[in-house]
């Protein structure tokens, strides 16, 4: 194991779905040697590419869980996690992120930007990831390497800069030449393994020239060293490199890198300017937030030395129980250390330490700062932070969406029940925006989460992995309660008819807050009411939040002031005061005119032209309002907003109505009001409900 | 109407322009300036206040992406809102949103008879019946002529009325300078509006070059560099 801090790299290799990113790991991984054989993601030799190791994710094509992995490349230790494309995973993706100081976002040079690109994008500029770009697919029909740079431009806002030329495209795509070395390569061999470096073309030399000349303009804006150089005409293969480092670091460009990972072209090339670009841990400013201090942001140091303080990214179950995946940002996680796990406070001794190899595992003596390992039989959550006993240190919480659609869950028998519940708490521990609760008043399991194919994984995988015999009911929409005009309150709660007595009044309003869940505010002057039953008042209003009066919805964007209030000096308590403010709750609710509101997604559909009405129509007919078309040739991307109730079983529709050409994704953007008709329908299906 | 729905003053009243010349079937107006002076704020304001009437307003851009485009309705809406706040402020753009249509093309993409396809789309599929179409990003070239007279013909035909945008180059900016700019010297004829948008040191002029139709108190307005709306008050 190299423990040269700057020669490691721990990188994320995020994309829209089947943009290739699974295969171009899988040949990163051949061409480093640590896989002897190649197989494709929907392989038809019934292996399956590597780092897709869930059997789910070998059949569907897709990459679901990501798998950490590693390899070397010229003396340089590349760790590497594999994300899922799909926008039902982001989770997935953001926790990459979280962990990895550089990405490689892998463009289809057919397709372009996709949506799932700038939502990866986004995610990025979150947490201000230094990438690059690959653009895969150049042997493909309709390869145009310039549009997809020109898109990274325009749709990602990155200052995109190539540092590659393709010797020829689609069919007679060969090889690529290098801006940065004037040199061509190609790739012989069967695999592409041998690496053959030859002059330009001479059809290719005034582009290339051309190219090189651009590249170096916009570099030198961040160089003063390479402006000089270039001034001068004396620049170096060295400066231009390390000035390209410099600017990628600092994020004010977006080196571009081309290849077909599937015809193994343009593989190598990319290695080395991960290692030669890309962030060691050294280069990345990570920072802990310290309890002790009000959540003040302390910088850590990539030091080995220094007190442990280490992230747990992800979990895993396997056969040999919970597996966590880890990040050590300072210090050293080694086998038979005590650590502290910060969320629980409680101490537990580091068994067996190993590095990940997608589902293959190596054994370690410890993970130093910089580094991601896995650790054996931790009992802790993701997102979890460890440190060493006494810190008081926590990495910056993530970010997590909340749940948007949910399930009932149906198991048959005894024993699938017993597996359900077992699969739940695995799930739930490993992935925090799937989350499961047992209804009160139907006794049924329900399970929630960011969209349907991401509870269908779930139900799945209980199936496959756990043998539960399990059956799911229609999807159901998280719909909330909101106000829409303000309403007053005066309210006396009295119960004073012998025993000890209760006493409390409120008064006060309640008025729509659009952008908050929940606002409570004490205007009492004078003591009116003594600040502990303030507090109290304030609890008795948020329990009322969790199931509105309305259609029994939890309630959001609401304000509560309390502007004067009275107690009583022997019958006044704190729960005289909580169920005042419940009195008071229940009665100004009805009059602030109530409505359901319903989650609202943002979708975008990536469509061939010849079908942009087709699928207009069809949102049109899900009440979806349609921001916008826009026009990329043979493609038209369409955005719009529709209602989640609308959208289940959107993409089998989308596939029958465009011959499967056409694509789209979709995530939460608000909640919005339902129409009061169909408000109408749901109070009724819920009246007929409660009946039975 | 919503009874909420604040109806957005017609931002070039001052200048004399009337709602039935500005938004009646048919009718022909542009806006030029020098890029990043307010062609996109301009049109922008003009489609609030459409918006505001209840008419359904088609954007075409040429430069800019959809996500840009709308952040360009909420920036302004807000500023519109801010100089006289409401609690429905929510409440109207959220009435607004479906009335509004944005289009975007590559500039080298772009063409009229393309445009036309894609209207006569939305409209047969009953998906979207614009009543007021705004175009930005046209860009003076060669070709320029040729696709407003194309613009002017579809215009007639849908009996939409049009806005449309023309980039110009630098031009001195004087108050009393009311020629028409030189890109729509050729086509002013067609127009039934024509505005200039001027950037000095520290104001930003809009200046009536044609159209009025009642006797106005002035001949420009301002734009505020601040918020970018514009204002009949003096800097």
């Amino acid at each position: 194991m190299n423990t040269d801090i700057s020669l490691v790299r721990n990188i994320g290799i995020s994309a829209h779905i089947d943009a290739g990113k699974t295969t171009l790991t899988e040949r990163i991984l051949f061409y480093t040697r640590r896989i002897h054989a190649i197989h494709d993601v929907k392989g038809k030799d019934g292996v399956g590419a590597t780092m897709d190791f869930m059997e789910l994710e070998k059949e569907r094509g897709i990459t679901i869980a990501s798998a950490a992995t590693y390899c070397r490349w010229k003396d340089h230790e590349i760790n590497i996690i594999d994300t899922p494309g799909h926008v039902d995973f982001t989770i997935e993706v953001e926790r990459s992120l979280r962990v990895l100081d550089g990405a490689v976002l892998v463009l289809c040079s057919v397709g372009g930007v996709q949506s799932q690109s700038i939502t990866v994008n986004h995610q990025m500029n979150r947490y201000q990831v230094p990438c690059m770009a690959f653009i895969n697919k150049c042997d493909r029909v309709g390869a145009n390497p310039e549009r997809v740079i020109r898109q990274i431009k325009e749709k990602l806002g990155h200052n995109a800069v190539a540092l590659q030329l393709p010797i020829g495209l689609e069919a007679e795509f060969s090889g690529l030449v290098d801006l940065v070395r004037m040199k061509a390569l190609y790739f012989d061999g069967e695999k592409g393994e041998s690496v053959r470096t030859a002059p330009i073309p001479e059809t290719l030399m005034d582009a290339a020239l051309e190219a090189r000349e651009a590249l170096i303009d916009t570099v030198s804006m961040f160089s003063d060293a390479l402006m000089e150089a270039a001034l001068e005409d004396r620049v170096t293969e060295e400066l231009l490199l390390s000035s390209v480092r410099e600017a990628t670091l600092s994020r004010k460009i977006m080196p571009v890198f081309l290849g077909s990972a599937y015809k193994n072209k343009g593989v190598q090339p990319l290695l080395d300017a991960v290692t030669q670009l890309l962030p060691s841990p050294f280069d990345v400013v990570n920072t802990a937030l310290d309890l002790h201090r009000e959540n003040a942001p302390v910088p850590l140091e990539t030091d080995p030395g220094k007190p442990l303080v280490a992230l747990a990214f992800k979990l895993e179950d396997g056969p040999y129980g919970q597996l966590t995946y880890i990040r050590v940002y300072q210090g050293t996680l080694s086998k038979g250390d005590t650590v502290q796990n910060v969320r629980t406070q409680k101490t537990l001794k580091v068994g067996r330490v190993v590095r990940m190899h997608a589902d293959k595992m190596e054994d370690m003596e410890a993970i130093p700062s910089g580094f991601i390992g896995a650790l054996f039989g931790v009992d802790c959550y993701s997102g979890d932070t460890f440190v060493k006993p006494g810190l008081s240190l926590t990495m910056t919480s993530m970010h997590v969406p909340e749940p948007v659609i949910a399930l009932a869950l149906f198991p048959r028998g005894n024993k699938s029940q017993i597996q359900v519940t077992k699969a739940l708490e695995r799930f739930t521990k490993e992935d925090p925006t799937f989350k499961s609760h047992v209804d009160e008043e139907t006794g049924e399991t329900i399970i929630s989460g960011m969209g349907e194919l991401h509870l269908d994984i779930y139900v799945e995988r209980m199936r496959r992995e756990y043998g539960a015999d399990v059956t799911t009911g229609m999807p159901r929409v998280a719909y909330r309660e909101a106000i829409t005009q303000r309403a007053d309150f005066d309210y006396t709660h009295k119960k004073q008819s012998g025993g000890a007595g209760q006493y409390a009044r409120v008064v006060g309003y309640m008025e729509p807050a659009a952008e908050e869940e929940f606002i409570f505010e004490s205007r009492i002057v004078g003591g009116a009411i003594p600040k502990p039953f303030v507090v109290a008042c304030e609890k008795g209003f948020r329990n009322c939040l969790k199931k509105g009066p309305f259609m029994e919805y939890p309630i959001i964007g609401i304000k509560i002031v309390l502007t004067d209030g009275n107690t009583h000096p022997v019958d006044s308590s704190e729960i005289a005061f909580q169920a005042a403010a419940r009195g008071a709750f229940l009665g100004a609710f009805g009059k602030a005119r109530p409505m359901l509101m319903e989650p609202v997604m943002k979708v975008v559909v990536e469509t061939p032209t010849e079908f942009q009405g087709t699928v207009m129509g069809s949102l049109n007919q899900r009440r979806g309002i349609i921001e916008g078309s826009q026009d990329e040739g043979l493609f038209s991307v369409i955005e719009a907003r529709v209602p989640l109730s609308e959208m289940f079983g959107y993409s089998t529709v989308l596939r029958s109505l465009t011959q499967g050409k056409a694509q789209f994704t979709m995530e939460f953007s608000s909640y919005q009001p339902v129409p009061q008709s169909i408000a109408e329908d749901l109070a009724k299906k819920k009246a007929a409900q409660k009946g039975k | 109407m919503n009874e909420q729905t604040p109806v957005f003053a017609n931002p070039l009243a001052g200048l004399g322009y009337e709602e039935a010349t500005l938004l009646a079937p048919g009718a022909f107006s542009a806006v030029c300036a020098r890029p990043g002076v307010g062609k996109t704020a301009f049109l922008v304001q003009m489609a609030l206040w459409a918006l505001s009437l209840e008419k359904h307003v088609l954007h075409v851009s040429l430069c800019d992406p959809i996500k840009k485009v709308d952040l360009w309705y909420r920036d302004l809406f807000s500023n519109l809102v801010g100089r006289a706040p409401g609690p429905e402020a929510p409440v109207t753009w959220a009435a607004f949103l479906p009335r509004r249509f944005i289009m975007t093309f590559k500039v080298e993409g772009f063409s009229v008879p393309k445009l036309e396809e894609r209207l006569t789309d939305l409209v047969e599929q009953e998906i979207f019946t614009p009543h007021v179409m705004l175009l930005d990003g046209l860009v003076s070239d060669d070709s320029l002529e040729k696709v407003i007279e194309a613009l002017k013909h579809l215009a007639q035909r849908h009996f939409l009325p049009v806005w449309f945008s023309v980039q110009t180059q630098q031009y001195p900016c004087s108050e009393a300078s009311t020629a028409v700019p030189p890109p729509l010297k050729e086509t002013a004829d067609a127009m039934d509006a024509i505005l200039s948008i001027e950037g000095a040191a520290d104001q930003i002029l809009v200046k009536r070059i044609k159209g009025k139709t009642h006797s106005a108190a002035r001949s420009f307005l301002r734009m505020d560099p601040a918020t970018l709306l514009l204002t009949d008050e003096d800097a």
